[in-house]
């Protein structure tokens, strides 16, 4: 007992060390010098009972801990439910479901839900791109928003100086990329583990700080304006068209709708996400995508079965560079602008969150995944400036609550009866 | 094709009832987009505190034509992208005017969806010149452009300054490579040689390698594009250093977190500032109402979202009309009485007529004028 | 010869910027030597701990007492104190649950924790850079004057002291205090420590507090050398630390220490040739060649296959 009362102590005087500094003291700029006073007593008393409850509720661990256990747990998600749910067959009928609503919708959606759905679909292709990389081949990569940025700055610097058009330019952007995944990827892929880690992230840091500071080529920090949107076969969705061009509305000889550009960007996104899926899900069978899993594995066995380690992780990178390069080129073309703080390490970060939150390997884990991370912040624009404070503490939530990721990846395989 | 459209047309019509119903209440709202998280916040905040104020204080006077103003925050952390899905929201809301948003690379691609669904936007601190250079119709800026307040800077420094060896400093940003650029170009132009001219990391605090190179190249004067905290510290750690050059700056340097920062360091700095604002007799009560609600008025977009506000609120007036293309034709028409001088708007949308003046800093005591340009 | 002063002036700065990043660094190296993660959140560790500096000394000053060294001496204790208890409480809530998953899910973590104390700073001392004066000005100054002098200024001395003392004093600690041999077995095996009858939580949640405490050091100087805080601060210098640790070789803390000073001095150098603007590119370029030819950092122990 008194073991625990000291613990308990101890854990409410922490409540008041990490608490009052921070929320009840409050550096104030008074003319040119700073004060500091006490914040409301609203703020001090809040405190005080955090520290009370966390007093009792180390004190009294033991019992505490029997009595949730003895507690009706809430109901739990059932064992079979979840194997049921992460079996592959299952998820390739819930991804096909997810399709032909994700057609659908759009149609009776708003503005602002297409928009957001795009962004959506632009973060599960990134998402899809980086867990061929870090979820299949187990390379850790901080530095993924380079390739995404590569990608964007490639449309974006060849339809601002020659002017060519979001079709040609997007296999372009696959391949630049995929040829700056090849150049990167072939130095640093014997680090191991997070060594390789660092490198990727310095590499990302550095495209981005060379895109803001070579002024001349990509603008700098003012970026790259008025990229043209995409095109159907030649038609625009703006209001009037450019010189030459026809726009959508007069050729079909309907009203302007400015919705329409937003379905028809969105109908993009989804092609492209589905192209993705499909690349991977193929690849996934052919024996280079096994060889990714068996890299991750174990590195050492693959290489005792004959399989050439840098070859495969070079496939993976380059591969997964490649999607990200699509995915930039679409997201210059949805924004109309590209800037290099678009590109940060945060960006990096979250794109990893999506691939770890949604268990790594899994392809409709990765989509849940992407809905979730980029769908919070914006439900939680009503909370406004608490916006982001929550958005961390629930990525730290979610991991506890799952930290084998939403769905996690799931090989076909047999249970022996018990 | 036909029962997409019968599904558009459906939805086209729920939009126009939603627009209509906020045209039937009894507010007006306005949408205030700018940064409430992330490193641009302290921005933001001058410029949600220049935009509320405005908006309280005409209610106080009876509201627009009767009706009350409603303030509608959006946060977008001056992030392009959470730009486009504020824009969108905006319309959404079915919001006709909106000040903001901040930063130029979030404004532009906002602007896009503002212009396409006929919303008024009045930028309060997006300098960047393109923005306006579109031919857009409903796109406004109340604050000064980085191509007319570069030249004044520079033509002061060639005739009054008259420096050996000068440099030019930015931080790397839209804003402050804009006008440090601006300045070097007319610097040139005169006949003066730019010794240095190099981008800093804002948001970093050790500048001691640059000071070095500038005690190295012999400059005895320093212009500096970009915001306080940077040039503060620059200041700071240039007399520590025993760098004796002159500084100058843009309005995004001069308020009073310049003092408060490099302390000392502060007193002769030379700033280029639109004429009156704070310092203004005229704009006293409402100084004084900032300092009762504990807001700084000082900061660069205090002022400057202040006028985007009574701009619309003018612009609602002498159109007699809430639909927004009649306002903007009455804003791109009238004059505007503002805390930052009366307001002209030219074909583009930018304030005609922006004049700058330069200001001296004195540490601990105000600001004097310099030349009246 | 203005040019060997220039060359020793870089070097000074360089090696003050590069020692508070070996004191960060140090507890980015400790909790990877211990068990194996990044921790993303040291940065905004180190950033409250200059908002505690400031405060300490904010409030002491509107108190009327002003001696320098008490001011110095109160910062340093009140920002090591409520930064140790952040380490501690950090590992306690975000990483302890965590403790043998996959080592990716403490990573992103890490990273929302580190979103998390950025803003709830942001939101309770809002988002305006603090200032203080300078507390010690002034400095030695060699050379004949102009564009050739060396300008040592006493705070950079403070610096340099207070580094190597608490080097001295980490190092000391771990070599020969009961505690710090616990540590080193637990960085050499975790679970034999424990079968040995070590408690490792405690070791784990030390090294926590320790790379905390040091994180405060840091945060003292930096926020008193240069004397504006903002909540934002802790990211970049949280990335630059982590570089150096990186550099000298994770895991390792002579290579903490030494990654530091390097990044510091090459980044000073790197400013001067290149442009500031390319500050952070000579940094990371540094990391990428160092790593490319000795791909276990500068102090690095070889990584043993195991099979």
């Amino acid at each position: 007992m008194t073991r625990n009362l000291k613990s308990a102590l101890f854990s409410a005087l922490l409540v008041w060390a990490v608490a009052y500094p921070v929320l009840g003291l409050k550096l104030t700029i008074v003319g040119i010098n700073i004060e500091v006073h006490n914040t409301s007593p609203m703020i001090l008393s809040v405190i005080a009972i955090c520290s009370l409850l966390m007093f009792v509720r180390v004190l009294f661990n033991q019992q505490l801990s029997t009595a949730w256990k003895n507690s009706p747990s809430l109901p739990k998600v059932p064992a079979k439910a979840t194997n049921f749910l992460t079996l592959p067959s299952t998820q390739r009928w819930i991804i096909l479901g997810l399709v032909v609503v994700a057609l659908v919708w759009p149609f009776y959606g708003s503005r602002g839900a297409v928009d957001i759905a795009t962004l959506i679909l632009i973060y599960v292709m990134l998402g899809l791109g980086l867990n061929i990389v870090v979820g299949l081949a187990g390379l850790l990569d901080l530095g993924y928003v380079g390739f995404y940025a590569v990608g964007a700055y490639t449309y974006a610097l060849l339809s601002h100086y020659f002017g060519w058009s979001f079709w040609v330019c997007l296999p372009l952007a696959g391949m630049m990329t995929a040829t700056f995944g090849l150049l990167l990827g072939f130095p640093v892929l014997r680090l191991r583990g997070d060594y390789l880690a660092i490198v990727t992230l310095g590499f990302g840091e550095i495209i981005r700080l060379f895109l803001r500071n070579l002024t001349d080529i990509t603008g700098g920090p003012n970026g790259i304006s008025n990229i043209p949107k995409p095109t159907l076969f030649g038609l625009s969705f703006d209001r009037t068209a450019a010189e030459g061009m026809q726009t959508f509305h007069e050729y079909f000889g309907i009203a302007y709708n400015s919705i329409n550009k937003v379905i028809f960007l969105y109908l993009i996104a989804l092609v492209l996400v589905l192209l993705v899926l499909f690349v991977i899900n193929r690849l996934l069978r052919m024996p280079i995508g096994r060889a990714w899993e068996a890299l991750r594995e174990d590195e050492i066995a693959c290489r005792a079965l004959g399989l050439n380690p840098t070859v495969i992780k070079l496939s993976a990178f380059t591969l997964g560079a490649t999607f990200a390069g699509f995915a930039g080129s679409f997201f210059a073309a949805r924004q109309g602008l590209v800037t290099p703080e678009s590109f940060t390490f945060l960006e990096s970060a979250i794109i990893l969150a999506i691939v770890v939150l949604g268990g790594m390997g899994s392809q409709l884990g990765v989509i849940l995944a992407a809905v979730v991370m980029i769908l919070l912040p914006e439900m939680m624009r009503e909370f406004s400036e608490y916006r982001m404070l929550l958005f961390g503490a629930l990525m730290v939530l979610m991991m506890i609550w799952r930290p084998q990721g939403l769905l996690p990846m799931q090989r076909p395989h047999l249970e022996l009866r018990k | 094709m036909a029962t997409k459209q019968i599904t558009k047309l459906f939805a086209a019509m729920v939009l126009a009832g939603f627009a209509s119903h906020s045209f039937a209440a009894d507010t007006i709202k306005i949408g205030i987009a700018g940064p409430k998280t992330g490193p641009l916040t302290q921005y933001g905040d001058m410029q949600f505190a220049g935009a509320k104020m405005a908006i309280e204080q005409i209610n106080a006077k009876g509201g627009v034509d009767g009706k009350k103003l409603e303030a509608v925050d959006y946060d977008d952390a001056c992030d392009p992208k959470q730009a486009v899905a504020v824009a969108n929201k905006v319309v959404n809301d079915g919001i006709k005017f909106v000040v903001g948003h901040l930063c130029s690379s979030s404004t532009q691609p906002a602007s896009d969806i503002y212009e396409d669904e006929g919303i008024i936007m009045i930028t309060p601190a997006a300098t960047g010149p393109e923005i306006t250079a579109r031919g857009y119709k409903m796109i406004f800026r109340t604050i000064g452009l980085d191509s007319a307040q570069g030249p004044a800077a520079g033509n002061y420094i060639a005739d009054h300054v008259k420096p050996k060896v000068v440099a030019v400093l930015h931080d790397k940003q839209q804003y402050g490579e804009g006008i440090a650029s601006a300045v070097k170009k007319t610097l040139e132009d005169k006949g003066i040689k730019v010794a240095v001219f190099e981008g800093v990391n804002a948001g970093e605090k050790d500048y001691s390698s640059v000071i070095a190179k500038l005690k190295q190249a012999n400059v005895d004067f320093v212009y500096y594009g970009g915001y306080h905290p940077e040039l503060g510290l620059i200041l700071r750690q240039a007399k520590e250093k025993g760098l004796n050059a002159k500084f100058m700056g843009p309005e995004g340097v001069g308020n009073e977190s310049i003092s408060q920062i490099a302390q000392g360091a502060s007193e002769g700095l030379l700033v280029t500032l639109p004429k009156a604002f704070d310092a203004d007799p005229e704009n006293k009560a409402l100084v004084d109402a900032f300092a009762a609600k504990k807001q700084d008025p000082t900061g660069p977009f205090v002022f400057p979202a202040y006028a985007a506000v009574e701009v619309i609120a003018g612009g609602i007036e002498q159109a007699k009309s809430e639909d927004p293309a009649k306002v903007a034709e009455a804003i791109h028409k009238g004059t505007f009485k503002t805390p930052t001088g009366n307001l002209k708007f030219d074909a583009k949308g930018d304030v005609e007529d922006f004049k700058f003046v330069v200001y001296e800093w004195h540490f601990g005591k105000p600001k004097t004028e310099v030349s009246p340009q | 010869m203005p040019d060997i002063y220039h060359f020793f002036q870089m070097l000074v700065n360089g090696l003050n910027v590069g020692s508070t990043y070996a004191l960060i660094a140090i507890g980015y190296t400790m909790v990877y030597g211990i068990i194996g993660m990044i921790n993303f959140a040291h940065g905004e560790v180190y950033m409250i701990g200059s908002y505690i500096a400031f405060i300490a000394i904010a409030g002491l000053t509107m108190m009327g007492l002003d001696s320098v060294p008490l001011l110095l001496t109160a910062a340093f204790i009140a920002s090591i104190v409520v930064t140790s208890a952040y380490g501690y409480s950090i590992e306690r809530v975000a990483y302890r649950p965590l403790r043998g998953s996959n080592r990716l899910i403490p990573l992103i973590s890490a990273i929302g924790m580190s979103i998390f104390l950025q803003n709830t700073v942001l939101l309770a001392q809002d988002s305006k850079d603090k200032s203080i004066p300078n507390l010690i000005p002034g400095g030695f100054t060699f050379g004949p004057g102009g564009a050739s002098e060396v300008i040592v200024s006493y705070m950079q001395i403070v610096v340099f002291v207070v580094t190597f003392l608490a080097m001295l004093g980490l190092t000391l600690f771990i070599s020969r205090s009961r505690m710090g041999r616990a540590c080193r077995a637990c960085a050499e095996d975790m679970k034999m420590a424990n079968l040995l009858g070590i408690n490792t939580n405690n070791v784990i949640a030390l090294t926590f507090v320790i790379g905390a405490a040091l994180a405060a050091v840091a945060a003292v100087l930096i926020s008193v050398q240069y004397g504006v805080i903002n909540p934002n601060a802790g990211f970049l210098v949280g990335l630059k630390a982590f570089t150096a640790a990186v550099l000298g070789g994770i895991g390792s803390i002579p290579g903490a220490m030494l990654g530091g000073l390097v990044l510091g001095v090459a980044e000073a150098f790197g400013a001067d040739i290149f442009g500031d603007q390319y500050k952070d590119v000579v940094a990371f370029g540094l990391l990428v060649l160092v790593l490319l030819f000795r791909p276990t950092g500068i102090l690095g122990r070889p990584e043993i296959e195991k099979v």
